[in-house]
């Protein structure tokens, strides 16, 4: 039942991978001001500079050093993309979880809400929103998170239904434990790789949400933003200067994103094993059960299979493998939700 | 099964729900800020432009010194003639300005989309069926790595690389302006304008597809009916595509509902980088300038497509597969 991600995590390369490249990244936001000696904001009096010792990566059409608006731009990613995974996946856990406990029109209600948020198209409501509010940096990370809730609600109510059928839960209920001692105490610590994983994919949303905007420049020109630096730089692709203007940021924005998608998807190959193991233990989904049902309990059995077939094949084949694995898993998770 | 029905219901429930709340907030937001609402509305740069004729007509039109109760009526009424509003930059209606772009957006997307689940479809299967070799792992490693990139991102490298280096691509635009071209002529001019915004957003939306019908594949290639057709002397071609192919047909029309919004937006920007003539570049231009109408205009329209696109995948959905039409 309960697994270790650290330890599932520690045989994944590309997982291990991701999380040096955010480590780094988060070693740039934290020690930027020691990284370089100009503010992002401060005019140096050259313009369109290339890089030199003075300016790593010269200066852009403000006069501004590109360096340390780069070390300040991950401050800022990394702000929302935390922000936002806490904010979001709490409202995930909070109204996934009390729906399957409540039930009835509670239940009812919050899952039409899920329905509605997950087929609006998220990213043209947030331009909507964002082009009348130019959001501030707090309001920017409540938006992305009212936005990034639903899935995960979805995901959480389908795990706790079949959680809250468990002998464990009864017995605690037994000894006279109430719904919020059984959330806390038995629930959350139960899904929290599920917890977990989507976490990574909120803040993986959050920070490609967050560059989007400034992009598109609907955010608050105060904020230093990667995507706010490559909308900027987008204007001078004539000249030279997006060899060290727009070209690193995009490459550091991308970094982030990948690292953040091989991550997630090293966590969801950590928590399927248990999804499988809960469906073939509580087979929890016979009243609904169809053709399209089985063919992925099938699916899922195969993949089992794979797991333990190929546990002693090494090297690049296998890390690879794992990612094949969480991909169906995603998919899979997928229908989950769903079916539910 | 009756449970399966009154879902189906409720999809269609929920995207009218989903469509009463865009509504909602194009109704609300302007008036949520502070200030005379006209200048909310339309913005201050508007009311610069403006005559005193044509404010009093907006006044009027949407009834702005009344209630908020005679407004939210005037403002259903305006819905219902088409009424968009007037965009002020472009000193035309808005659903004028908007259908003049609109050709471009659906273009690009329509071509993607096309280009995209067929590509995907048909690396899938193939990589599927060759599972664990090399062609495979390469495929996989590097369709991975490109859906991870954000989408502007490829966008601007493609630019970069085959634009301004190489300078073998337009950098902007749809067609050459002034050129007079006519026939095939023009059809090659507007091929060479689309060419590098096309392959970004189908390198986007590629990856998805493909890893989506490579995993179908590799769990059909085990089933029982495989073994059988090729016992019987199925050929290698009959059995990738009439038989594996054929069954992962149906999660991947599911995803196509998922990937209609992801390819609108992704379009958006694109256009954007591309300065390709769409509704991205012009939402682009409607921000820069301010101009509420327009803005909301385009973005009440793309809600719109997408909602019916994926109501449509919904029907289609059923009708493909014969276990979910015979279950209802």
């Amino acid at each position: 039942m309960h697994i270790d991600i650290r330890h599932e995590i520690r045989h994944d390369r590309m997982a291990l991978l991701g999380i040096l490249v955010l480590a780094l990244i988060l070693l740039m936001a934290v020690f930027a001001p020691l990284l370089t000696p100009y503010s992002p904001t401060e005019y140096t009096g050259r313009i369109f500079n290339p890089p030199s010792m003075d300016h790593f990566f010269g200066t852009d059409s403000m006069g501004q050093d590109i360096w340390a608006r780069l070390l300040f731009g991950a401050r800022t990613s990394l702000l929302v993309a935390v922000s936002v995974a806490l904010i979001a996946s709490s409202l995930s856990v909070l109204i996934g979880a009390s729906s399957a406990l409540v039930g009835g029109l509670y239940e009812r209600f919050w899952m039409r809400a899920v329905d509605v948020m997950i087929s609006l198209p998220t990213i043209i409501v947030m331009i909507l929103i964002a082009a009348y509010f130019r959001p501030s940096l707090p309001l920017l990370i409540l938006l992305i998170s009212v936005f990034s809730w639903p899935g995960g609600a979805r995901i959480v109510r389908s795990q706790v239904l079949t959680l809250k059928e468990r002998m464990h839960i009864y017995a605690a209920r037994t000894f006279g434990a109430d719904q919020r001692h059984i959330l806390k105490n038995h629930i959350v610590p139960d899904i929290s790789p599920i917890i977990a994983s989507m976490m990574i994919q909120d803040a993986r949303r959050a920070v490609f949400m967050e560059a989007g905007l400034a992009f598109l420049g609907v955010s608050d020109p105060q904020i230093i933003s990667w995507g706010k630096m490559m909308h900027q730089a987008l204007a001078f692709t004539y000249l030279d200067v997006w060899k060290w203007w727009l070209l690193p940021t995009g490459i550091l924005l991308s970094l982030t994103l990948v690292s953040l998608s091989f991550l997630g998807v090293g966590l969801e190959a950590a928590v399927d094993p248990r999804l499988c193991r809960h469906e073939h233990e509580q087979g929890y989904d016979h009243e609904h059960g169809c053709d399209r049902e089985q063919g992925y309990d099938h699916e899922r059995g195969v993949d089992q299979n794979d797991i333990l077939d190929q546990e002693d094949e090494i090297g690049l084949y296998e890390m690879e493998q794992y990612e094949i694995e969480a991909h169906e898993n995603e998919n899979a998770v997928l229908m989950e939700a769903e079916r539910c | 099964m009756q449970n399966n029905g009154s879902k189906r219901g409720g999809g269609i429930l929920s995207y009218l729900i989903a469509l009463l709340t865009i509504f909602a907030l194009n109704f609300i937001l302007p008036r949520m800020m502070p200030g005379d609402p006209l200048q909310a509305i339309y913005g201050e740069e508007a009311l610069v432009a403006m005559t005193p004729q044509m404010e009093a007509h907006l006044i009027e039109l949407f009834a702005l010194d009344k209630s908020w109760s005679e407004q939210l009526i005037a403002y259903v009424i305006a819905l219902f003639h088409g009424n968009l509003g007037f965009s002020y930059y472009y000193k035309d209606d808005v659903s004028s300005v908007i259908m003049g772009a609109l050709p471009w957006t659906l273009l690009l997307v329509g071509l993607s989309l096309l280009i995209a689940t067929v590509a995907g479809v048909i690396l899938g299967i193939e990589s599927g069926y060759r599972r664990k070799e090399r062609i495979d792992r390469w495929l996989l490693a590097g369709l991975m790595l490109l859906g991870g990139l954000p989408d502007f991102f490829l966008g601007i490298v493609l630019l970069l690389i085959f634009g301004v280096s190489l300078n073998l691509f337009p950098l902007s635009g749809a067609i050459t302006p002034y050129s007079g071209l006519e026939g095939l002529g023009l059809l090659m001019d507007i091929a060479r304008h689309l060419a590098l915004p096309l392959a970004a957003l189908v390198l986007v939306d590629l990856g998805g597809i493909y890893l989506l019908t490579r995993n179908t594949v590799v769990t059909i290639l085990k089933e029982g009916f495989m073994l059988t057709s090729r016992a019987k002397g199925c050929s290698d071609f009959c059995l990738r595509y009439c038989h594996a192919g054929r069954n992962a047909l149906l999660p991947v029309t599911t995803a196509t509902g998922l990937r209609i919004p992801q390819l609108f937006t992704g379009a958006l920007f694109i256009e954007i980088i591309f300065s390709y003539p769409g509704l991205g570049l012009m939402l682009r231009t409607a921000l820069d300038a301010r101009d509420y109408p327009l803005i909301q205009g385009i973005l009440l329209l793309v809600t719109i497509t997408v909602l019916t696109a994926n109501l449509f995948v919904d029907r289609i959905y059923q009708r493909l597969d014969p276990r979910v039409r015979y279950a209802h």
